[in-house]
């Protein structure tokens, strides 16, 4: 890395003190890690340079699987040894340098310091252990999942995969801003290419490029963001920033709810990182991409599209919560956004056939919950629920796929019935029971446990009662979609058709399965399909992710720490980090409450009230913590009665139920839900027809006029060649000559500067 | 004048070897003709150590200079000693395979080792030069036997006929920077450098003295291909045989420039790091239009010979950048020190401009009456990337890093340039960089095109191998170079940086806070004394 520095120091013409790359990195005052935490993010990248070894000469096993599988798996064990490893101080664990570049301003000299550098508190060792772990065992799904491709496009996926794990290691463990965003854009990368895995297919492409896209508009804002974060504070590395004296000047006001200290760019900062989560984790407006992402293989949707990457805004937001806190404006809009999100994409959800779409608007509708929580001051909650809902939704999209895999591609819930009685697919039914009760919220479950701790959080924080009750109601919604793809395609009566990939012979990415099939069933009728059972990598995957989610709700209750006023295993890890500004006030408002009405530290920021506003605090009578138990485990309950009455009671076959009438009953409403409220088309005619239109008349200013000018610039060196030409005649007395004019002119244009007084 | 001897041992030993080449280069017995360029290879690796362990000499304007000169002029040496070797003994061998009986005075094969060696010792002693005479006969060495290699470098005429032009217009170059020595020390009453700049420091420059700097800066312009001597460059290197053209276009540019560094550091840089507004004159019209009139001309070329020989007039201006931007104030760092930057791109250009002259010189094809001849033609390189990989990728690195393309060494060289040039406030001559940069990348990118977009598949005659290994060798070493280089950059570009520690006197403009004062003085001096003229 000698030439970064060498390249830093000289493309910047900073003042002679720091010449040639003498300086010391600036020292912060983190204590250095042990090196073999490097193997964390090494390893996946180990894995992904194996796969393209393996793609060049033509490999032809699962051997790209197996390499995905261990190398990932080691992280994971990294990651653990990590984690026992960890005594509460956080650490950073250096690489290399990577940019150091210093130059001097109108405040003095400035050291713009990113390195290769890796920040280990416990907010990064709680998002690593989900990340490593689930990359594990979903690959281990996939080498089974993806076997119908063996060969080149089987270590692409691998290498994409590693890849993607690289990625998000760098966006979770970097210790700077730049690194993150490194990260981020890394499994922007990775998520585009594995949308886009089946190339040949249109919709895949289109689905790819479009993530791709509305993507960037989020990572103009973060980038914004991050820019501005070094102007105002001076550094991004978080060892220094969140220990800003600045920062936490804000902070402190911003707590008894005057922003009138803090500057406008200081609040800006915020809104543009939000800009770049609402990308990334697919709220509105921005969620458009992600229920198009369920083109790429199912695995991928499980990991990238529900599990990891999505929740990066989640992490950017908890990881840079400090700054969060000094806007006045930010988490309200993220509360809000959050809400909204959830609320349209669970209407969405409800209207969908396509059961894989639907775990995509759940996934949105999800995300949206753990927005909500983070805008009302419960990062515990949002992360809790990252954590429950990476299991469980995993979960869910791995037991879509292996639907997907055994039907030949049928994904369409009116086409498949009473899967739990089919022989082979025991496994799958009590998986995908596990995950519909956790996403439902049924009590005592994990994410009946996490989605209480914002809801209940949104009841104690002054303002938001609304969020709660819309909340609330998204709850039940929830409840209803989750258990009617239940009722429907695993319940009643036994009935599948299988989907189009068996008699789609001339699909390139499946040809040899297509082959394996249609000689052993001959033609397609449902009498004859024999679905394809899962093997032992798939099912070993879904026990231990049902396994997972069972026991995560058990973190609810163990792992609490009273010295530090944590109540369970999430609120320790997060209360620990950056994120943990909220920590004495937040999820325990009310316990603040009841001890000292008069001096409550009120989460008290701008419009969230101050210590003079009074709490709008009990909730039917009750502390919200406790009532909330019951009230959302009784919608829940409802919404999947509703369920079981509307989709399985008296369902005789496959494609008809109880609904159908009722849904009529709601004349165009169904219909538009189930065209997404044509969200989409708005987009197309407002946003994109005429950015369409702006394009063609730019390129063609750009064709006539600017490449006129171009072409004439261009022209001009050729037309003095051609001038200059005539003096290489090859003629010795010419070179002489015109050596000697070439001097004697030379000479004369010396004499002429010199009367003229020195012209240079 | 003995203390002199412990700068100059890499000198004697490549003398020394020289001595043993000319024996070994005709022995009757093959064996040791064949080790012949062993010889020369030990001498320079054996030279280029020693180099590095040269004392600093306080007396000299640059005091630290010798260690890296010597050593990068004995490193591209190498390379080059690679690329030359078999080009004129190998044919005579192939004779002698024929039955034909060896006859040591018909044989150019010694004299061509030797002349080579003799050129590079001349070489070195332009980097140890601290006085005018010794600058001049280091220079007439490192020239006078490039004259001889290119004419016997091949059979043909075209040799012939360029060395016959190169000797002409090199002697005319050489008296012109001659007659400038003589009136350098006409004004200074000296010909030690120290002492010259000891006296212009002092002392106005006067017109003798002006005029002494002026004519030699012109004469020296021969030895680097600038204008206004640049005029032999194409047909000299389009008439050599490819590895004397690589040589030409590293040995007497470096020399050239060593002795331009020596020349104008006597007049020196004053504290605002400017040299005097006639000499900054100069240099800023020689640089502007050399880039000008090389990158142009390179652009309509088809002998890819001819377009490197404008490539090297085009180089040769971007360096003199580095000589308008001076070496900056005491301390300065590499990326405000114009010489350090000239002393590093030098080795940058001697390695990759290597590397597509040993390609040129690895194929051949057949002319009309079937005999081989060198491949010149940039059709020739037409996907060489598929035809032969190594040479194919040599051309495009090498290529590209002459362009200036990040992240390699030519990259380096060239910031480095644009650094100095900004920070000594010569901003228009550094756009003047800027654009010919642009201009370069239409034929250097079409060298790269060539070799590595066509598929190779295409009906053409047929390029061959030529039975040079060694030539083959020689460019994957300059590819290597290009990118190993990088890696240890910053201890090149610390070593640069210390050799150019400028150690003579700062220059006092009696009239230098005010620009215009400054320049009526030197106008009326010019003007009231016409009698210095004559």
């Amino acid at each position: 890395m000698i030439n970064t520095t060498l390249l830093s120091s000289m493309l910047a013409l900073a003042p002679d003190a720091h010449a040639g790359g003498a300086h010391a990195p600036a020292t912060s005052e983190v204590a250095s890690g042990p090196s073999w935490i490097l193997l964390i993010v090494a390893l996946p990248m180990v894995t992904t340079i194996l796969c393209g070894i393996y793609a060049m000469i033509g490999n032809k096993s699962k051997l790209p699987a197996w390499t995905t599988v261990v190398g990932a798996g080691i992280a994971f064990l990294c990651t653990v040894a990590m984690y026992l490893s960890f005594d509460g101080t956080p650490y950073t664990v250096h690489a290399f340098d990577w940019i150091q570049v210093h130059f001097s301003s109108e405040g003095g000299d400035k050291s713009m310091i990113a390195n290769f550098s890796f920040y280990i508190d416990t907010l990064t060792i709680y998002w690593m252990l989900f990340v490593t772990g689930l990359a594990t065992l979903i690959a281990l799904y996939a080498s089974e999942y993806m076997s119908h491709d063996i060969g080149t496009s089987y270590c692409r996926f691998f290498g994409a995969f590693g890849l993607f794990v690289f990625s998000m290691a760098c966006l979770v463990m970097g210790d700077n801003l730049l690194m993150l965003y490194l990260g981020w854009e890394g499994v922007g990368l990775c998520s585009y290419l594995l949308i886009g895995y089946f190339y040949k297919k249109p919709e895949a492409v289109a689905a790819a490029k479009k993530a791709f896209i509305v993507n960037r508009i989020g990572d103009l804002g973060l980038a914004l963001g991050v820019y501005l974060t070094f102007v105002h504070f001076g550094s991004l590395e978080y060892a220094v920033l969140f220990n800003d004296p600045t920062l936490l000047g804000y902070v402190e006001s911003a707590k008894v709810g005057d922003f009138s200290a803090i500057p406008a760019m200081a609040q800006w900062i915020p809104l543009l990182f939000m800009i770049g989560a609402f990308g990334k984790s697919a709220q509105f407006p921005l969620y458009v991409w992600l229920p198009d992402a369920m083109e790429g293989p199912t695995p991928v949707s499980a990991l990238i599209h529900a599990a990891t990457m999505v929740t990066a805004g989640v992490y950017l937001i908890a990881r840079t919560y400090p700054m969060f806190l000094a806007s006045e404006h930010a988490l309200p809009i993220v509360a809000w956004i959050g809400t909204i999100t959830a609320l349209l994409a669970a209407t969405i959800g409800m209207a969908q056939f396509d059961i894989k779409r639907i775990m995509a608007y759940s996934t949105v509708s999800q995300l949206g919950y753990m927005f909500a929580g983070l805008g009302v001051l419960t990062p515990t909650g949002g992360a809790y629920h990252v954590l429950t809902h990476a299991f469980f939704k995993a979960l869910l999209f791995l037991c879509c796929g292996a639907v997907m895999h055994g039907f030949a591609g049928q994904l369409d819930l009116r086409k498949l019935s009473g899967l739990r009685q089919v022989k082979g697919w025991g496994i799958v039914s009590l998986g995908m029971f596990i995950g519909c009760i956790n996403l439902a919220g049924v009590p005592f479950t994990a994410g009946y446990f996490s989605k209480d701790t914002i809801l209940a959080e949104a009841f104690v924080t002054p303002g938001y009662a609304m969020i709660g009750w819309i909340l609330l109601i998204t709850a039940g919604l929830t409840a209803y979609y989750t258990f009617r793809v239940f009722f429907r395609v695993f319940m009643g009566p036994v009935e599948y058709h299988p989907g189009d990939e068996l008699h789609d012979h001339d699909h390139d990415d499946h040809g040899e399965a297509n082959h394996h099939d249609a000689g052993q069933h001959g033609d397609h009728h449902a009498d004859h399909f024999h679905p394809h059972a899962p093997g032992w990598a798939i099912n070993t995957v879904l026990v231990v992710l049902t396994v997972c989610s069972i026991f995560a709700s058990g973190l609810y209750i163990v792992g609490g720490n009273k010295d530090a006023h944590t109540k369970h295993y999430a609120d320790t890890m997060v209360s620990a980090s950056t994120a943990s500004y909220h920590s004495n006030y937040g999820s325990h408002a009310f316990e603040y409450y009841e001890k000292d009405p008069e001096h409550y530290p009120v989460p008290g920021i701008g419009p969230r009230g101050t210590i003079e506003q009074p709490l709008e605090m009990p909730l039917v009578g009750g502390d919200p913590h406790k009532m909330m138990y019951y009230i959302s485990g009784v919608i829940g309950v409802i919404g999947i009665a509703l369920a079981w009455f509307l989709h399985l009671f008296g369902r005789t076959n496959a494609a008809e139920c109880k609904m159908d009438p009722i849904a009529r009953m709601f004349g165009p409403i169904p219909k538009l839900a189930e065209n997404k409220w044509y969200v989409d088309e708005i987009y197309w005619a407002i946003l994109v027809t005429p950015l369409r239109i702006g394009s063609h008349i730019l390129h063609w200013i750009d064709k006539l006029f600017v490449d006129g000018i171009v072409n004439v610039f261009g022209f001009l060196p050729r037309l003095l060649a051609w001038i200059l030409r005539p003096s290489q005649s090859g003629v010795l007395q010419g070179y002489a000559v015109s050596m000697a004019g070439g001097i004697a002119l030379l000479l004369l244009t010396v004499f002429v500067i010199i009367l003229q007084g020195g012209a240079s | 004048m003995i203390e002199k001897l412990s700068f100059i041992i890499p000198e004697l030993i490549l003398f020394i070897a020289t001595c043993m080449v000319m024996v070994t280069g005709q022995w009757p017995v093959r064996a040791i003709r064949q080790f012949t360029p062993w010889i020369a290879a030990v001498a320079l690796v054996a030279a280029g150590m020693i180099a590095t362990m040269t004392p600093s000499d306080p007396n000299a304007l640059f005091p630290n200079m010798i260690p890296y000169a010597k050593f990068i002029i004995a490193f591209v040496g190498l390379i080059l000693l690679v690329n030359l070797t078999g080009t004129v003994d190998r044919d005579l061998e192939d004779d002698v395979d024929k039955g034909k009986p060896f006859l040591p005075l018909r044989s150019t094969g010694a004299e061509f080792y030797a002349f080579f060696l003799f050129s590079l010792t001349g070489l070195m002693l332009t980097a140890s030069a601290d006085d005018l005479i010794w600058l001049f006969l280091a220079l007439e060495l490192t020239s006078l036997p490039t004259y001889i290699m290119v004419a016997i470098s091949t059979h043909k005429n075209a040799s012939r006929e360029a060395a016959v032009k190169y000797f002409f217009l090199g002697a005319l170059g050489a008296a012109i920077f001659l007659y400038g020595f003589a009136l350098i020390y006409g004004a200074a009453g000296s010909t030690n450098l120290a002492q010259i700049a000891e006296h212009f420091a002092h002392n106005d420059l006067g017109t003798l003295g002006l005029a002494g700097i002026l004519l030699s800066l012109m004469g020296l312009s021969f030895k680097i291909a600038a204008i206004p001597m640049h005029f032999y460059t194409p047909d000299v290197y389009q008439g050599a045989a490819a590895p004397v053209s690589a040589m030409l276009a590293f040995v007497p540019k470096a020399a050239g420039f060593l002795a331009i560094i020596a020349i104008v550091a006597t007049v020196g840089w004053n504290e605002y790091g400017r040299l005097p507004t006639t000499v900054e004159s100069l240099i800023w019209i020689m640089a502007c239009i050399t880039m000008f009139v090389g990158n142009t001309l390179a652009l309509l070329q088809n002998s890819v010979k001819r377009m490197l020989a404008y490539s090297s007039i085009a180089h040769s201006g971007y360096m003199l950048v580095g000589v308008l931007a001076g070496p900056g104030h005491a301390g300065a760092p590499f990326y405000r020190n114009g010489i350090a930057a000239i002393l590093f791109y030098l080795l940058c250009y001697g390695v990759m401009t290597i590397g597509v002259f040993a390609v040129l010189g690895a194929i051949e094809k057949k002319d009309r009456e079937g005999n081989p001849e060198e491949a010149d033609d940039i059709e020739d390189l037409r996907g060489l990337c598929k035809t032969h990989p190594v040479l194919g990728w040599t051309v495009v690195i090498c290529a590209l890093s002459m362009l200036g393309f990040p992240p390699l060494l030519g990259f380096v060289g060239k910031l480095g340039l644009f650094a100095a040039g900004v920070s000594a406030k010569q901003i228009p001559i550094v756009i003047v960089l800027g654009i010919n940069s642009a201009i370069a990348a239409v034929y250097y990118l079409r060298l790269v095109a060539v070799a590595y977009l066509d598929k190779g598949d295409r009906p053409q005659q047929a390029v061959n191998l030529s039975p040079y290994m060694s030539r083959r060798l020689a460019g994957a070493c300059s590819a290597i170079g290009v990118i190993a280089l990088l890696v240890i950059a910053q201890p090149l570009v610390d070593a640069a940086l210390t050799a150019a520690k400028f150690n003579g006197p700062s220059r006092i403009d009696h009239n230098q806070a005010d620009h215009e004062l400054e320049s009526d003085e030197h106008a009326s001096v010019f003007v009231s004394d016409p009698a210095h003229e004559e």
